[in-house]
């Protein structure tokens, strides 16, 4: 196939840009689940 | 959770049997080979981020009208997921322009309003990070974002009167010019695929918000105590 | 109409408190000469070469000097709440917006009115068979300029980053008018000159597409 490296190249790019987007999402999501566990536990333990 | 699970997994699969269609069922292209085949990728990104930012408009006018909180959430998860999209298109076809014409990029019509789509909505999530007052923001953001979609077809209809003025190559053709069938059922497949992956991640990155205000909600009641 | 004398008014009030200082109108002025003579070390400026680039940079300018002409637009009105008071002076709060608009619209004019003639100089261009032509572009790319700009500055003036938001925000959404109204310029200043009527009728457009979004939406930004 001709251009092969381009073609891996741009699908390796496209597909890499969404994993990256949905990993940014995942770790800022679970970062926020141990902050609200965290307030939890705080409001928790001030009643 | 078993829900999220199984949207990623049709998600994943779609996205992988349409690219397996892109590469073994989609028939060589006669001119440029088998590197035609990034278009499978790039035009179905571009289709799916545009109905994205389309959705992000609609939430937009949502919240304009209604000020529910949850129509703020999907604007600005549309945005994000639409910048992930156009991004793709912006670095997919330099890599597809370069081997075949000989240039990274041109200004021609298409492109170039692409590129200012990109940069107005990475503006509306710019602008975001600068107002702090949640209602203050969703309501200003929601402002933006209309006039940034209604500007859309018209930055397309003067960049297109534009280079009518200034010939120049015209690259990467019209998506469905001259398709051949086989190509075209391979090309709308891969739409599909795209747009499933983009409901995915707008489900994905909606949560994430969700949770953002959660946050916040706990945070104002700890202040409070 | 209710709406237009209001704005009238409203419009007097504005043109009143800037000739009282001309400080806005002056610095803007000084800004587009400036920017014109620092791009012009940009490119070789013999005719031919002025011709082409002479245009899009004057338009250039122009932007640039909108987008710090307009930050104290609604900034001037968060000292005292005076925003407050204008809201509750008129039934329809379109009437603050056209008052603005119509009163950055004039400012600008003016600053490309001052500026043609040094431009034609330094650049030796002729316009005078198309002073009409030129002067209704002028009149439809200030106008665009303003629409878009002052909802902008509404928006810009509630968040951080202010004087920076503004051209950020402003600058992309005005990319037609910017190609439009350079085309139509270059066409007005060529060897055989002519109106691109195209592009005006581009330029009304954009220009009453988003004076509508503007009226459909202008409450939403004045909202406390």
């Amino acid at each position: 196939m001709r251009n092969l490296n381009s073609i891996f190249a741009a699908y390796m790019i496209g597909w890499g840009v969404f994993f990256l987007f949905f990993a940014s999402v995942v770790k800022r999501t679970s970062d926020l689940r141990s902050e609200i566990e965290r307030l939890k536990k705080n409001l928790s333990k001030d009643k | 959770m078993i829900r999220r699970i199984l949207f990623a997994a049709v998600a994943v699969g779609l996205v992988a049997c349409a690219a397996y269609a892109a590469f073994y069922v989609a028939p060589e292209e006669r001119t440029m080979g088998a590197i035609q085949r990034i278009f499978y990728l790039h035009a179905s990104s571009a289709w799916a981020g545009e109905t994205t930012f389309f959705f992000c408009f609609v939430a937009n006018l949502l919240y304009i009208w209604r000020r529910k909180p949850q129509y703020d959430w999907l604007g600005v998860t549309c945005a994000e997921v639409g910048v992930a999209f156009i991004t793709v298109v912006l670095l997919t076809g330099p890599i597809w322009a370069k081997p075949v014409w000989g240039i990274w990029w041109t200004w021609d019509a298409r492109l170039t309003s692409t590129f200012v789509l990109w940069i107005l909505y990475i503006c509306y999530l710019l602008l975001r990070t600068l107002l702090d007052e949640p209602e203050r923001r969703a309501l200003l953001s929601a402002l933006f974002g209309v006039f940034a979609f209604i500007d859309v077809p018209i930055v397309f209809g003067a960049i297109r009167w534009w280079r009518t003025q200034h010939p120049a190559p015209v690259i990467m053709g019209g998506e469905g010019s001259g398709l051949d069938p086989v190509m075209r059922k391979v090309f709308f497949f891969n739409v599909l695929a795209m747009h499933i992956l983009a409901l995915f991640l707008i489900a994905e990155r909606y949560l994430l918000e969700k949770s953002k205000h959660d946050a916040e909600l706990l945070r104002r009641e700890a202040e409070a105590r | 109409m209710a709406l237009l004398s209001n704005a009238a008014v409203l419009l007097g009030k504005e043109v009143r408190t800037e000739f009282r200082s001309r400080e806005l109108l002056s610095t803007t002025v000084v800004f587009v000469l400036i920017v014109v003579v620092v791009f012009s070390f940009t490119f070789d400026p013999t005719t031919t070469e002025s011709r082409r680039f002479g245009p899009g940079l004057l338009w250039m300018a122009f932007l640039f000097a909108a987008s710090l002409m307009l930050q104290p637009c609604f900034l001037r009105e968060q000292v005292n709440d005076t925003l407050g008071a204008l809201r509750l002076a008129v039934e329809d709060p379109f009437a603050v917006f056209l008052a603005k608009i119509a009163a950055n619209t004039v400012f600008l004019l003016f600053t490309e009115l001052v500026m043609l003639p040094v431009f034609a100089a330094l650049f030796n261009v002729s316009f005078g068979s198309q002073l009409p032509g030129v002067l209704l572009t002028f009149l439809l790319g200030s106008l665009g300029i303003s629409i878009v700009g002052t909802a902008l500055a509404a928006i810009s003036a509630q968040a951080r980053m202010r004087e920076l938001l503004l051209p950020l925000l402003l600058l992309p959404l005005l990319t037609p008018i910017l190609v439009v109204s350079t085309e139509v310029t270059i066409r007005l200043m060529q060897p055989e000159p002519y109106l691109e009527w195209k592009g005006i009728g581009l330029m009304a457009a954009f220009d009453a597409v988003f004076l509508t979004v503007l009226w459909l939406f202008g409450e939403y930004l004045l909202e406390e």
